[in-house]
């Protein structure tokens, strides 16, 4: 930039640059759609329904996170809904088994970071593509679900300290433990992102990993990493989906992968790596389960759901793609002034 | 020539090993399995893979230019719904054909205009097409029962029988052998390989790349809706979620097969031999008394052998290209010696790295969209 640039040029380029911020364009989508619908639907702006949005938006809003990970280093983990499913049902039969009820919780997580490990280990070490990896692992898992399960959903397994972990009971008004537990995942991966050689690595692996490898950067272990937090909060999803709805259905989390990767891409993340903020996953969430809300709220069928949050994915890549350009042509207005 | 280049030669044969493959599978089975090698069985296996066999034939287009769609189960599904749904308003049996193929046509038009026109990331675009087809047959599917018509043309579009074989299964052979004839014999299907092989070559040589992306797209979409009709006429009734999960099985189908996920290799018949591998598997699995439940497992482990086994392959292939490269230019007395297991060092840097050199469809595309400083051609691709 010009070394000349005045205050007021500063401040232009201030609005400029949140303009061109990726999760900007959506959570404008998000404040005019939360206006429009204030204005339209007396039942929308009222603290009840700010705790409905705030406890439906925590499931993706954990798969996010973690897919935000992955998508930092340059992947993709398409088998974050299956994962979910068999974490869940890992934790079900471990309580099942008559263990005190931490043990089932622990258990439903590590499963879901040990799955994660091993899409990870596909990845690095026999070379798989990460989305054929994940996509392989999307059936596997689902399967042995379905094989294990013989088709039928587990329950039973509601010891009463279960209520109040999964938010069904509501000790603190509307702030349940899930959304307690969804702040500290959030704070968690962005203090991680930020301050940790990890985090670091991770946005170098996924901008550049050629470079990243010549500079001895552990790619290989980054890499694994990822997708052992992306599991890891799949577990945490499953964990808390499974006290929620109180039974683990076999087909637990199918589609969850699709809501994933949007909530990642509408809060900034993008497939080529290098990009991508735990806020972002955030914003990313919010937009999903405030149209979720919208839908709900204003009596269309909830056959819609699905429909809209593959249009509400379409219409935040092409806002991206739009910023992007905007993007491209201010740095190379830029390089012209800067020239001149 | 030793041992080892001997047999990566063999092995590196395309579509050998699928073939193989398939061969030692009917084989099993029809021992293992009195009941596999009957006419009924083979009619049954060869009509319920139909479906599979013509998706994993549109996906090879896509995956040929280094590109995916996710979107065709669901395709498949609402293609299925609209002919039913025309068909049961009282529709013309050809106007119900035609709107489960207008479905795909559409669908892979939508596709195609996201990735070729605003260079979106193909990957994120057919997720996104897929949630919308899907939902939309959950939508149509709350509103109308679906339960069929009583048409005894309509059911001859998969059940009749000419010469003694399925009518679905002449359809099939006829739209396969197009595909086929158009990747691999026509100017446009080069155009194809060249783009999937490198894309910044083949737009400097002057393919139309916009033209070229926007087409397999579009053919993979008309596929996916004519796989539709025939899905309709088989089942004749749709449910939500019906075609959950092709794409999976098509991918499969294609990778066994040994087409490249990153582009520039495949052809048609290889991923139709993969999707009768996967259905022989099925059917036979299920007659020797295994859980079907078992199949989902099997798809994607295969899957898995299927990419590790053609990257093992490639770098066979690879050593040898290196040591006929040695002995072609014995003056090159510097460049390490590859018949000792070591490869160049690109190779081996590829190797050692994995996410580098097989970016896969996911990132190529929005690489050149969203990187500002790439070349300008690229831009303009």
């Amino acid at each position: 930039m010009a070394a000349s640039s005045s205050v007021a040029n500063a401040s232009a380029s201030r609005w400029g640059r949140l303009l061109q911020n990726p999760s900007s364009g959506a959570l404008a989508l998000v404040m005019v759609l939360a206006i429009a619908m204030s204005v339209a639907f007396p039942g929308f702006a009222t603290g009840v329904n700010a705790g409905n949005v705030a406890n439906q938006m925590v499931f993706v809003l954990l798969l996010a996170l973690g897919m935000t990970v992955v998508l930092i280093t340059g992947g993709i983990d398409l088998s974050v809904g299956s994962v979910m499913g068999l974490s869940a049902a890992v934790g079900a039969y471990v309580i099942l088994s008559g263990v005190p009820l931490i043990f089932g919780l622990v258990a439903a997580v590590a499963a879901g970071a040990f799955l994660g490990w091993i899409n990870g280990l596909m990845i690095t070490r026999l070379g798989l593509p990460d989305f054929i990896a994940t996509l392989a692992m999307l059936g596997v898992a689902r399967g042995l679900l379905f094989l294990w399960t013989n088709g039928v959903p587990m329950n039973g397994y509601m010891l009463p300290e279960y209520y109040v972990i999964a938010g069904l009971q509501q000790p603190f008004g509307f702030i349940t433990v899930p959304i307690l537990l969804a702040l500290v995942a959030v704070l968690a991966i962005a203090g991680m992102l930020k301050w940790t050689s990890f985090g670091r690595h991770a946005y170098g692996v996924g901008s550049n990993p050629q470079a990243a490898q010549l500079s001895s950067v552990p790619v290989t272990r980054i890499k694994v990493q990822a997708y052992v937090v992306s599991g890891l909060m799949a577990g945490l999803t499953g964990m808390l989906m499974a006290g929620r709805t109180s039974t683990v259905a076999p087909t637990m989390g199918i589609g969850y992968e699709i809501a994933a990767i949007a909530a990642a891409i509408i809060g900034g993340a993008a497939l080529t790596g290098g990009r991508g903020t735990a806020f972002g996953a955030v914003v990313g969430a919010l937009v999903l389960s405030i149209t979720a809300n919208a839908i709900n709220i204003s009596g269309v069928s909830s056959t819609w759901q699905q429909v809209v949050t593959g249009m509400v994915l379409l219409v935040a890549v092409v806002f991206d793609r739009v910023s992007s350009i905007l993007r491209d042509r201010s740095t190379r207005l830029k390089t012209r002034l800067a020239h001149t | 020539m030793n041992v080892r280049e001997r047999l990566g030669r063999v092995a590196s044969i395309d579509g050998l090993a699928i073939a193989l493959a398939l061969a030692a599978a009917v084989i099993y089975f029809s021992f293992a399995s009195p009941f596999f090698m009957t006419g009924e069985n083979i009619r049954n296996l060869l009509i319920q893979s139909l479906f599979i066999i013509l998706l994993a034939a549109g996906m090879t287009f896509t995956l040929v230019t280094g590109g995916f769609d996710l979107s065709v189960g669901s395709v498949t599904g609402l293609s299925a719904a609209m002919t039913l749904m025309s068909l049961m308003n009282g529709a013309p049996l050809a106007a119900g054909i035609l709107a489960g193929v207008a479905t795909g046509v559409v669908a892979g038009a939508i596709n195609g205009f996201f990735i070729a026109v605003l260079k979106i990331n193909g990957f994120i675009v057919t997720l996104a097409s897929l949630s919308i087809g899907a939902g939309m047959l959950q939508v149509i599917t709350s509103q109308v029962q679906l339960t069929g018509v009583d048409s005894q043309a309509f059911a001859a579009l998969t059940k009749g029988s000419f010469l003694g074989v399925p009518t679905g299964l002449w359809i099939t052979l006829v739209i396969v052998g197009v595909l086929e004839w158009v990747l691999l014999a026509t100017p446009f299907g080069r155009g194809l390989f060249a783009l999937g092989t490198n894309r910044e070559a083949a737009f400097l040589a002057g393919t139309n790349v916009r033209r070229l992306t926007f087409s397999v797209y579009l053919i993979s979409g008309t596929v996916a809706g004519a796989a539709g009709v025939l899905l309709a006429s088989h089942l004749n009734s749709v449910q939500p979620g019906l075609g959950q999960g092709y794409e999976l099985s098509a991918i499969a189908a294609a990778v066994l097969g040994g087409i490249a996920l990153s582009g520039g290799r495949g052809s048609v018949w290889r991923s139709v031999v993969g999707a009768l591998f996967l259905a022989t598997l099925s059917q036979g699995l299920q007659l020797i008394g295994v859980d079907p439940m078992w199949f989902n497992i099997v798809t994607g482990a295969s899957i898995v052998i299927a990419v590790a086994f053609d990257r093992g392959i490639q770098r066979l292939v690879a050593v040898q290209l290196a040591s006929a490269a040695a002995k072609g230019a014995p003056a090159r007395h510097t460049a390490p010696d590859p018949s000792d297991g070591s490869v160049s060092v690109a190779e081996d840097a590829g190797q050692k790295l994995p996410a580098l050199p097989v970016p896969g469809p996911t990132a190529q595309g929005a690489g050149e969209a969203e990187s500002g400083s790439s070349l300008s051609v690229a831009r303009n691709m």
